[in-house]
């Protein structure tokens, strides 16, 4: 029986990708144009009232953008896992329901309208793409729904026919508007990690924790779930309350990330496939693992991002876009030489 | 005691009636075969003891108790199903696949209990899995396939046993050995096991009894011996047989266009005696 998951082995697991994920953070906290050092920071200056620059960039800069990569990148990964696993098919990353063009839509709706007032520190752009995002993935559930309960075809054909109009609706807005604004708004949705505010971090953080540790909870129905809707039935898992469950903390989980960072490609898609192929499709383990090792994923990508051009920066979305792309592509063949896809 | 009672029951899909009144007791611990043509319903009557489809009419009862007031988590305590050729998008291993039928009893955090880890060894034994445990679905053969579906359903403890064609793409020994093993926990476990099949031959030789459905919705039910006569199979298979009995043992062998003797002069007394 040794084969099988333990307790043990899980918490094992997880506390080491947990170290492994701080002492990173550190690490890269360090890193960019201002060198610091963990001592300059925890100094005691001898004049007591004088500020310590050092201490200032870790905590105000840096740490806050870390933490923000942290948090994005573990609720991509998360949902990228339910993703793929309630509509069965490996190609499904958190956007692959709508979520990118709504996210879009609402972001260009909230410019062209003008509006200038901020909601809890997030500025109308990140705030319609969030409303943008979450009713997109519910009328692509509606719509879902409509063809059949258990029907992920339909869920996936629907998801890529309100993505393409929304698409087409962007497109049609930014061609009669031309304001200028539009294209800080793209150049926003590619993917941003910024500075951000703590309470912003600490209610996205708040979000995507009890997200993550709530779909834990299901991860044994959603093993039994890779088995087919009907299978997992007959296992005598409920399986619509599971799927409404997944889909809404996943749908939810992934717009909390879209509005504190507009759309970061791939994470996603490739981390939860590079864990599968490490440790196995167990959700129990993938879960936790994909979401821990999506948030060391984003917090380098993103230290890339701000470090490669310096002083300029580069959007986080085309370090994950050209890191991961490669990478994913290398998984593929090395997956495919086995007798199934991505068998492990 | 009847374990599994279908009263009038029909089924259609938008327009097309699939079964029409059929009614039918199970005893407790009997091996019961679904054989008829493609198209008769056969998967569908599965669905419908499975309750993964509503009937249009009529009623399933399972120990006495309409199948619709049991909850899902309650009626995978009665029923396992062992479904045509399931392969999970992802790998898992032979042991985890077993293991997910327990999944139910699973204790905090969703750990299987020292009890569900006996059961799963013992589904192992039973179906000759337990030494590629480790190995993945994925690279197994059918018939291997087969036996870690049937190890699952088996580990869920059930009373009863529904299969769809648990055969259908193994070879002669493979066959039998899925018969073996199926006759063997009804004898042991007393499990009463229903399973749609093609296998006309091999429903007689193991199963106590018989329920062949018409594609126009009719159907026999009844002891293999009855059911399985060479008019009932040419008149629902819509295709000659030569039906010949050896040592007690009943068989059919289809007979087409271009039989050895132009498929014309058979006679059932020609068999000689092996």
């Amino acid at each position: 029986m040794k084969q099988l998951l333990t307790k043990r082995k899980l918490i094992f697991q997880i506390s080491l990708a947990f170290v492994a994920l701080i002492v990173i953070m550190l690490a890269c906290s360090l890193i960019g144009t201002q060198h610091i050092s963990i001592k300059s920071v925890f100094a005691h200056s001898s004049a007591s009232n004088s500020i310590n620059p050092d201490y200032e960039i870790f905590m105000h800069v840096r740490l806050p953008r870390i933490i923000l990569a942290c948090i994005v990148g573990a609720a991509l990964a998360g949902s990228g896992v339910v993703f793929q696993v309630l509509l069965r098919n490996p190609l499904a990353d958190p956007y692959i329901l709508g979520i990118s063009s709504g996210a879009g839509l609402g972001s260009i709706i909230a410019v062209i309208s003008g509006f200038s007032w901020t909601l809890w520190g997030r500025s109308p752009i990140a705030v319609f793409a969030f409303i943008g995002a979450i009713g997109t993935i519910w009328l692509v559930w509606f719509i879902g729904r409509l063809t059949g309960k258990s029907n992920v075809t339909g869920l996936l054909l629907a998801g890529v026919v309100v993505n393409a109009f929304f698409s087409a609706v962007i497109m049609l807005l930014i061609s009669v508007t031309q304001s200028s604004k539009v294209y800080s708004t793209i150049f926003w949705l590619m993917g941003n990690i910024s500075e951000e505010d703590i309470f912003v971090l600490w209610m996205g953080a708040g979000f995507i924790i009890a997200g993550t540790i709530a779909l834990f909870y299901i991860s044994p129905q959603l093993n039994a779930i890779s088995f087919g809707i009907d299978d997992a039935r007959s296992m005598g898992i409920n399986t619509s309350r599971v799927q409404l469950v997944a889909f809404a903390i996943a749908a939810l989980i992934t717009s909390i990330a879209v509005c504190l960072s507009g759309l970061i490609g791939f994470v996603g898609l490739i981390v939860p496939h590079g864990v599968r192929l490490v440790f196995g499709p167990d959700h129990r383990q993938l879960l936790p693992l994909s979401s821990i090792t999506g948030a060391i994923f984003l917090v380098i990508a993103d230290t890339l991002a701000r470090t490669i051009i310096a002083p300029a920066q580069l959007p986080v979305g085309v370090i994950t876009a050209v890191v991961g792309g490669p990478f994913f592509l290398l998984l593929l063949i090395k997956s495919a030489h086995k007798t199934s896809w991505f068998n492990r | 005691m009847n374990i599994i009672e279908v009263q009038n029951l029909s089924f259609r899909y938008s327009k097309a009636e699939v079964l029409r009144n059929i009614s039918f007791e199970v005893k407790t611990g009997t091996f019961l075969a679904v054989v008829g043509p493609n198209g008769a319903g056969k998967s569908t009557l599965l669905n419908l003891l499975s309750a993964t489809l509503k009937p249009a009419a009529g009623t399933v009862k399972i120990d006495g108790k309409k199948i619709g007031s049991y909850s899902t988590k309650e009626l995978a305590g009665k029923i396992a199903v062992v479904r045509q050729e399931t392969i999970p998008i992802f790998g898992f291993s032979v042991i985890e696949t077993v293991m997910m039928s327990r999944t139910n009893h699973y204790g905090q955090l969703g750990f299987e209990k020292e009890a569900d880890r006996q059961i799963v060894i013992e589904a192992l034994k039973v179906t000759d899995t337990t030494r590629f445990s480790s190995r993945s679905l994925a690279n197994l053969s059918a018939g291997e396939r087969q036996r870690v579906f049937i190890a699952r359903a088996l580990a869920q403890d059930t009373p009863i046993l529904l299969l769809d064609e648990p055969t259908s793409f193994l070879d002669l020994k493979h066959q039998v050995e899925i018969y073996d093993l199926l006759k063997v926990t009804q004898n042991r476990q007393g499990k009463t096991i229903v399973a749609v099949t093609h296998d006309i031959n091999l429903a007689a030789q193991y199963c106590d009894s018989i329920l062949l459905m018409t594609s126009e919705g009719n159907f026999t039910y009844g002891i293999a011996e009855d059911v399985l006569s060479e008019k009932q199979i040419t008149e629902v298979f819509g295709v000659r047989v030569f039906a010949g009995k050896v040592k007690q043992q009943h068989f059919f062998i289809p007979l087409g266009k271009f039989a050895k003797d132009g498929g014309k002069t058979i006679d059932t007394q020609d068999q000689t005696p092996m």
